[in-house]
């Protein structure tokens, strides 16, 4: 199978639209497939990413692999990855720039590094052992952060930026995660942006976040903001019209109102470049 | 300090609340939040995530117990077994267990076996496929191998014998019309049931088994011979295999020793 062209902006399957995509088979572009939930060989829910796949262009995107943990490296779910992917060649794989694992507990949730130099060295052998398994250069993310630790001496786009060069992978950037993590931590979003090397972006990602008062949670539980789309333009301006998708996972809408929100995001490619 | 040492404190403080104190030095201090409360959010967050997902893995038990009361027993379950694996759905086999040791449902321990019966749908559900025996193949088997028969259920089956009447309860919980669906009022909780639950394809199937099919079904998944069955179920067996069959509850044969 050869993968398919990732163009325009797709959404994030999500258990419950996969009935009705595949019933109705609705002119999406392209869907994130949320790898964790679809790894088990033989399974239902393989069997659903495999059909899917079959109509539609995909990326697989995992939240599992830990690429910042200092433990090893989970065999079964490189294993599990893998044959996944060399059954339904996705364009590429995407996990995010984080730890999710430590102490033998997993987490579920993506935890910030600590921005240093020994860091960088060690997430890279982390990512170039991963792409090794995988046998695919991999996509990394920068997550929404609440945190800065005291340890940390280079500010987060340096630190994505200094990675990705290294391990030589390519830059999933998460404009809401951006947005939400430069008021929590008062940075300039743009500043962000402009220090991210151009060729080195993929794809972008839009979710909806919450303003709990006094400080901002990514919640992939609402419509994207007004401020997120408009550093999405910018974004846009600087990265060209990238591959973009519409994460939404808590309080799932409709698959219209979902595919209203990839709509909304085409209008502003087409403004930006206007 | 270390990558790991670090990673050890903060991931403690987010399963074990006295530790947010000795991960917060970690952490800086920064504008309304001081450290203890930024560490808060990822303790908050992870147990929000595992909150969300057990609720989706057992919404008939929250139901019955309540939201608050659901929150507060999935909190200490976290707390007291947190995740090992990044596969989330292999979490959450312990909560009716973790349950049954709450004092507030000592006398309720059919809310219990509800539970575990959605940990059954949830299991029966992430089963891998199987294929299933040519049974025309059965009429080829020679004597010696008609002596060593026994019989399948699906792998995903899963056979509950409960003291309280958890298929009934749970229909009456759901928003779907199923025929044999009663109110919860009309439901008498002294009533025993046996259920089985597979999949099938696509299709999760839940079964309020009668006495005898659960009889025939419990001894096919202790791997009788066929010969046991026929000493067991006598007369019956032609109408109890042929009832099985129907209903797609045996999946294959084998004419091997069980290892």
């Amino acid at each position: 199978m050869t993968p398919n062209p990732i163009l325009g902006c797709g959404i994030g399957l999500r258990f419950q639209h996969i009935d009705q995509i595949l019933a109705e088979k609705p002119p999406i572009p392209w869907l994130e497939i949320l790898a964790d939930n679809y790894l088990t060989p033989g399974s239902v829910q393989q069997d659903y990413a495999l059909e899917i796949a079959e109509y539609y262009p995909v990326t697989l995107h995992g939240v599992g692999m830990s690429l910042g943990a200092s433990d090893p490296f989970n065999e079964t779910y490189f294993q599990r990855l893998k044959a996944l992917a060399d059954r339904i060649q996705p364009a590429w794989i995407s996990d995010h720039l984080c730890w999710t694992s430590a102490h033998g507990w997993v987490s579920h949730d993506l935890l910030p590094l600590p921005y240093t130099e020994a860091t960088i060295k060690h997430v890279v052998q982390r990512i170039r052992e991963a792409q090794d398994r995988l046998e695919r250069r991999l996509v990394i993310e920068n997550v929404s952060s609440y945190l800065q630790y005291q340890q940390s001496s280079l500010t987060e786009w340096e630190f994505i930026t200094a990675v990705a060069e290294e391990a030589d992978c390519k830059i999933l950037l998460d404009v809401n995660n951006i947005y939400v993590s430069a008021f929590n931590h008062d940075f300039d979003p743009c500043k962000y942006l402009d220090s991210i090397p151009i060729e080195r972006v993929q794809q972008f990602h839009l979710a909806g976040y919450e303003d709990k008062g006094t400080h901002l949670l990514d919640t992939h539980g609402a419509k994207v903001s007004d401020p997120v789309w408009g550093l999405y333009a910018l974004a846009l301006k600087r990265f060209g019209a990238l591959p973009t998708l519409i994460e939404w996972d808590n309080q799932i809408p409709s698959l219209e109102e979902l595919l209203a929100e990839t709509h909304k995001a085409m209008e502003t490619q087409i403004y930006a470049f206007a | 300090m270390p990558l790991l040492e670090l990673q050890q404190r903060l991931i403690s403080a987010i399963f074990q609340r006295d530790q947010l104190a000795a991960a917060a030095n970690l952490v800086k201090t920064q504008g309304r939040l001081n450290s203890e409360q930024r560490v808060g959010i990822y303790r908050n967050s992870a147990h929000g995530i595992l909150l969300d997902y057990l609720e989706s893995l057992y919404p008939v038990s929250l139901e019955l117990v309540g939201t608050e009361f659901f929150g507060r027993a999935a909190h200490n379950f976290i707390d007291q077994a947190p995740p090992t694996s990044p596969f989330l759905a292999e979490y959450g086999v312990g909560f009716a267990e973790h349950l049954a040791q709450l004092p507030a449902l000592q006398e309720l321990m059919w809310i219990v076996e509800v539970t575990q019966l959605e940990w059954a749908r949830h299991a029966a559900w992430h089963t891998v496929n199987q294929a299933s025996s040519d049974f025309t193949q059965l009429e080829t088997l020679s004597a010696q191998e008609q002596a060593e028969l026994r019989f399948q259920l699906p792998h995903s089956a899963q056979l509950l014998s409960s003291t309280a009447p958890i298929h009934s309860i749970w229909l009456a919980h759901q928003t779907e019309p199923y025929a044999d669906k009663l109110s919860f009022e009309e439901i008498d909780l002294q009533t025993a049931e046996q259920v089985l639950i597979f999949r099938e394809h696509r299709h999760l199937h839940q079964i309020s088994l009668n006495h005898d099919d659960a009889a025939f079904l419990k001894a096919v998944q202790n791997q009788a011979t066929m010969n046991e069955l026929a000493e067991q179920f006598a007369e019956q067996l032609p109408w109890l295999f042929s009832i099985a069959l129907q209903n797609a509850w045996l999946t294959g044969f084998t004419t091997t020793q069980p290892v």
